[in-house]
């Protein structure tokens, strides 16, 4: 036995290709123990080095976009990891999100007992989880990627300690979660056992030999169905949402903002990785699953949302119609999955994320100004009148809220066109009807949030509302893109085109 | 699947012991209870406390210590046995790997993790410069006792 | 192809300048001092005009008797989408440019929005970028962003500076308008993807696909309806209506703009976008008679619920509804002369329901009321005002000699031959419009005036300059409608034959000349116009004794 494998290799590692994950990774342990070896750092360094790490990450990825480009696109440690564009685009978009939410989170924790590398080190963690997710080839590294990425982010919701509800919204997303990750790991298991493999490029093939569409097999499609118990459960679509409104409203605003990018971007990435790509061949069986998924989200996550009283609550439940809105990608997806023309779904998914993700951290910054000001306070009513006091921060929330509700000249219009493009494209037209009338169901939420800040007049004894010069550059730089994106979205689009030439 | 069938009926028959097993202990056992069966430790130790309490935080911290060098362990030992064939590869990974480790390790002393004395983490330059300032006066530093309901001094310590 | 042909050009992208211009201007609204709120209203107005002057340079440089679309610019924009930049105008969107540009800039500086100076400009700007860029638009991505974008500012102009419901009112309209808007952006991919089948490439450019795209019957039909039902709203068809009267009462004097241009985005797209774009879908005998038929509910229904009204804003919001039926008529009867009615009257409605407006909106800044039962007898307190009420009310009651005749008349005679008994049906709510608004003139303005009536005040000079140019062109029009219908007519007659293409619709062949047709119907239109001037004042005195 032991002789036998006496010539043991490692496998061949293209380390530079790996940078992108290796820079968050590194910079996170290295913040760790810098920070724990020096005394305080002066304000704001902390933040600057979590940003500069993303920062380098993100332009390592650009980097290796180019490679990919010229090379096109490949596996990397044995077929573990997927070198390609698509990988590529959803790390650029972390490593964006990431020095967005760092940017939030400085001023956030200044004063506070978590003023220190920890925070900081975690959001890059996350990334990292979330950037292992995206470029996963293989089930169990994807399952890896989850759970970093979910550890990371339990600890980030119950950061808050002087708050009940952070803890309580730690707790929640922590007891929720590890059930989901069961689920998900079990799927892992029914799925290898029906395929014999947990690679994701051995899997097609593997299916393509043995699969048997006239009877299909009960143990991988037991597996498919726990796998998106799973994802679904991270993607916050309807049923497996109920966390989400408890955990975005506990969860301190800059880490909420985090959760609805990062969090929402790599798990979507993952679905895409396992069911478009690593899946094709159940598509007529998942996808029906997916487009009751998307109809519930949409009209749940709108519906619910017009009753509630508390901005961090409406946001939550407008995530979850947006999900609902990146599903019916999902769902364009599946018609074509695994086709040489894979169709433009997955393109829109991914447009999708980049968009929304700006959005809403933009919309998160903005609720963490008036929070802060209203002493923790996020109720609709602390937005009365923010007109009057701080024009340029409502004008940008307006540009945020318009964003999401798809109004034309903003990135959620081109999101959204998009999306129903890809789902039109399919002859979708039921979902896309539904997702478009769901949309104005949502509108109307938004319109509350907008009439509140426009036309309330503010508490007299209010002072000055503080805007740290970070988060307004945060929510400016948010702004502009959202603008910007709206009206001239080609380049984003021919990014994003690029992603259907994933590795296989 | 028929090769599964001894396992489903393996863990029918664990479900059914385990059910048979409760109930009839239910029926059988005769009941005389006493106090020192109720008593939580049956050695006889009578706990001086309520039973639910939290522990210190450093208990915890310590706690993971161990399972931190525990995994590691976990990983060291089959590398150990199998150190030969694995080569430099399987050298240049562990080591990668115990570094890591060690840094957190790293991370967790230099927090705290093994200070068991008073609370003295987190402690800032800045506090120990305002420790010798001139303003600081043995009536700001020091709290007197036993004054409460005395005439309030007029050099009363509003400088701290 | 006709339609597709350019025709004039300048040499100068001005119908990208026109739309551009008031968007730079809101920008740079937004920068003005806060404290000066003239600057920011000499801004904005210098930015109307010189829009509205601009659209008197497109006027007059446009090439009468050409039907194709003139001044067309147009540049790749979304290229991965095949979406780009492509403005022209037609004989059927050219008033209706020239309406926008002509009523905004009296708006803006006859109306005065009390507070927030900055913040309504920009927003007034906007609005009328987004309109001018609708009517203009000739890429279906760039015509629905124009059309969704209009939603947003005229929301907050509702809700900002409208009366006590504004915010109902605003939320009620944002919704109601988006609802449409929802299907038909599925239906601008779905026709962009469809026709991308027959095309062979990905492209949303209206003219290439209404040309050279094969739609399936029943493909057709799914697509028109899900671009109708957005149109049907914005009209308003009936029984998506109800947005409507709120709006109006609630807007303040936005009304102007919202009854001016707003409605005719409806039924602007309805032409441009649904006949045009699927000419079998809106032939098909199912679509015509259901919009046939719901336009004669809609002239019926709106006409009796405005004599019904106490609220004189909801009369002219009702009667809005009776006129846009009349338009919704003549644009599905298919027939030249009922076609070229409508879009003369989509011009004349926005022209004399805008004015309507504008008077009842200064009849509340001085009384602080609508209600008909609170005015009494201001014919002899402020005869000036009243005059140039009678003025703008006949024209909206279709007396001849005013412009609502010259659209209404032809509209009925078009639809003569092909709707007739929806023609015969319809016609009544002219004698309705009549009973209404004189009923309602009567009211308010004959009799004794009380004691608070006795303190209406004059017509002011800055409202008498705003009004002035309406009765203008009312009169204008009413009295020489050649200018417009020469240059609507081609571009009519062009789509015409291009669902004819299409479609079993069958003209009569023309035995004589276009000229002497012309002539002919002019002539016409002058002797049917002294028979039914003398019968509307007959019945004109017998109101008033």
């Amino acid at each position: 036995m032991l002789a036998q494998v006496d010539t043991f290799v490692g496998p061949e590692v293209n380390w530079f290709a790996l940078s992108p994950l290796i820079a968050l990774v590194a910079g996170a342990l290295l913040m760790m123990l810098a920070g724990a070896l020096t005394p305080r750092w002066p304000n704001g360094l902390y933040a600057l080095a979590c940003a500069t790490t993303a920062g380098t990450a993100g332009a390592l990825a650009m980097v290796q976009w180019d490679d990919i480009t010229d090379n096109g696109p490949t596996t990397l440690v044995a077929g573990a990891v997927a070198f390609d564009t698509f990988s590529m685009f959803v790390t650029i978009l972390i490593c964006v999100s990431i020095i967005l939410v760092a940017m939030l989170a400085d001023d956030y924790l200044r004063g506070t007992p978590n003023d220190g590398p920890e925070i900081y080190a975690l959001l890059l963690t996350a990334g990292a989880g979330g950037v292992v997710m995206a470029s996963a080839n293989d089930l169990i590294v994807l399952f890896l990627g989850l759970e970093t990425l979910s550890l990371a982010l339990y600890v980030l919701a119950a950061s808050n300690r002087r708050s009940n509800r952070s803890g309580e919204s730690g707790i929640k997303y922590f007891v929720l979660g590890g059930f989901a990750s069961a689920f998900f790991l079990y799927g892992i298991a029914l799925v290898y056992g029906a395929t014999g493999t947990t690679n994701i490029s051995e899997m097609v093939v593997a299916l393509q030999n043995t699969v048997d569409l006239e009877t299909p097999d009960g143990l991988a499609l037991a597996g498919v169905a726990l796998l998106l118990v799973g994802l679904g459960f991270k993607v916050a679509a309807v049923p497996f949402h109920i966390w989400t409104p408890d955990v975005y409203q506990g969860a301190p605003s800059p880490v909420t903002a985090f959760m609805a990018s990062v969090a929402k971007a790599a798990a979507f990435a993952a679905m895409l990785r396992v069911l478009v790509i690593a899946l094709p061949f159940y598509r007529d069986d998942w996808r029906p699953v997916i487009w009751v998924l998307a109809l519930l989200s949409l009209l749940v996550g709108s519906v619910v949302a017009v009753v509630q009283t508390d901005v961090k609550r409406m946001l939550a439940y407008s995530s979850i119609s947006h999900a609902g809105f990146l599903l019916v990608g999902v769902e364009a997806a599946g018609h074509t999955a695994g086709e040489l023309d894979p169709g433009s779904g997955m393109s829109a998914v991914m447009l999708y994320l980049m968009l929304y993700s700006v959005m809403v951290i933009g919309s998160f910054a903005v609720v963490l100004v008036v929070q802060r000001h209203a002493g923790g306070d996020s109720s609709i009513e602390a937005f009365r009148g923010l007109s009057m006091r701080r024009p340029a921060i409502a004008t940008a929330f307006t540009v945020f809220l318009l964003a999401q509700a798809g109004v034309p000249f903003t990135s959620g219009f081109i999101a959204k066109f998009g999306v129903i493009q890809a789902a039109v494209d399919v002859d979708s037209y039921a979902i896309a009807v539904i997702a478009m009338v769901s949309a104005v169901i949502a509108a109307f939420v938004y319109l509350r949030i907008m009439l509140t800040v426009w036309t309330g007049t503010p508490a007299e004894n209010s002072e000055p509302i503080r805007v740290p010069l970070a988060v307004g550059v945060t929510i400016a730089g948010a702004a502009v893109f959202t603008l910007f994106a709206g009206i001239i979205p080609g380049w984003l689009i021919d990014a994003t085109d690029t992603v259907t030439q994933y590795a296989r | 699947m028929s090769q599964y069938l001894p396992l489903v009926v393996l863990l029918a028959l664990a479900v059914v012991f385990g059910i048979l097993s409760f109930f009839a202990s239910r029926l059988l056992a005769p009941r005389r209870p006493s106090s020192a069966k109720e008593a939580p430790y049956e050695c006889g130790i009578v706990p001086s406390r309520e039973p639910p309490e939290r522990f210190p935080v450093s208990f915890y911290v310590v706690a993971m210590l161990f399972i931190m060098f525990d995994i590691e362990i976990i990983f060291l030992y089959p590398y150990a046995v199998n150190h030969s064939t694995l080569g430099f590869y399987g050298f240049w990974a562990i080591l990668f790997f115990s570094v890591i480790f060690f840094a957190t390790f790293v991370y967790e002393v230099a927090r705290g993790g093994l200070d068991w004395g008073p609370m003295q983490r987190y402690r800032q330059l800045a506090t120990d410069a305002a420790m010798v300032t001139p303003e600081r006066t043995l009536a700001s530093t020091v709290r007197r006792v036993g004054t409460e309901g005395r005439e309030p001094e007029s050099s009363s310590p509003s400088a701290a | 192809m006709i339609l597709a042909a350019d025709g004039a050009s300048l040499g100068f992208p001005i119908l990208t300048a026109i739309v551009v211009l008031p968007v730079i201007a809101a920008v740079l609204v937004l920068f003005t001092p806060r404290r000066n709120p003239e600057y920011a209203q000499l801004l904005a107005g210098a930015a109307t005009v010189g829009t509205a002057a601009l659209t008197i340079w497109l006027l007059s440089s446009f090439e009468t008797g050409e039907a194709g679309f003139q001044f067309v610019s147009k540049q790749t924009w979304i290229e991965p989408w095949g979406i780009s930049w492509h403005l022209g105008v037609d004989g059927i969107s050219l008033f209706l440019v020239a309406l926008t540009a002509f009523i905004f800039p009296l708006v803006i500086i006859g109306i005065d929005p009390e507070r927030e100076h900055k913040s309504y400009l920009a927003w007034m700007l906007l609005l009328e970028a987004g309109v001018l860029g609708t009517f203009l638009s000739l890429d279906l991505f760039m015509f629905f962003l124009f059309f969704e974008i209009i939603i947003v500012p005229m929301y907050f102009l509702v809700a900002g500076w409208g009366h006590e419901e504004r915010e109902y009112a605003a939320t009620k309209f944002f919704l109601y308008t988006m609802f449409g808007s929802a299907f038909m952006l599925v239906g601008v991919v779905a026709t962009a993807v469809i026709a991308r089948n027959s095309l062979g490439y990905l492209t949303f450019d209206l003219i290439e696909i209404a040309e050279g795209a094969n739609f399936a019957t029943s493909t057709g039909r799914w697509l028109f309806f899900a671009f109708a039902i957005a149109f049907a709203v914005k009209v308003p068809i009936v029984p998506v209506h109800t947005w409507l009267p709120l709006s109006h009462t609630q807007a303040g004097h936005r009304s102007v703009i919202l009854a001016g241009v707003l409605l005719k985005l409806g039924s602007y797209g309805l032409v441009r976008f649904g006949i045009y774009l699927f000419p079998e879908a809106a032939f098909w005998d199912f679509t015509r008679y259901l919009f046939l038929t719901l336009a004669v509910i809609g002239i019926i229904y709106g006409a009796i619920a405005a004599t019904m009204q106490p609220d004189l804003k909801m009369l002219v919001a009702y009667s809005s509804v009776a006129h846009m039926g009349f338009i919704i008529l003549g644009t599905f009867a298919f027939t030249e002369q009922g076609l070229t009615g409508a879009t003369l009257q989509n011009v004349n409605h926005g022209v004399s329901t805008g004015a309507l407006f504008l008077l009842v909106g200064w009849m509340y800044e001085r009384q602080h009321t609508r209600m008909i039962a609170d005015f009494n007898g201001i014919q002899t307190v402020a005869p000036i005002f009243a005059a140039g009420f009678m003025i703008v009310m006949l024209s909206s009651i279709g007396v001849p000699g005013l412009n609502g005749f010259v659209g209404e008349f032809l509209i009925l005679l078009g639809s003569w031959d092909t709707a007739r008994w929806w023609t015969i049906v319809g016609a009544t709510g002219v004698i309705l419009a009549a009973l209404y608004l004189l009923w309602a003139y009567q009211r308010t303005f004959h009799g004794v005036p009380d004691e608070k009536s006795k303190t209406f005040p004059e017509l002011k000079v800055r409202e008498a300059a705003v009004l002035l140019p309406f009765i203008a062109v009312i009169v204008f029009t009413g009295v020489y409608p050649k200018p417009l219908l020469d240059r609507i007519n081609p571009s009519v007659d062009a789509l015409l034959e291009h669902v004819e293409e299409r479609t079993d619709l069958v003209r009569p062949e023309p035995e004589i000349s276009q000229e002497q047709l012309e002539r002919a119907q002019i002539e016409l239109e002058e002797e049917h116009g002294e028979e039914e001037l003398s019968t509307e004042e007959g019945s004109d005195e017998g109101e008033d004794e």
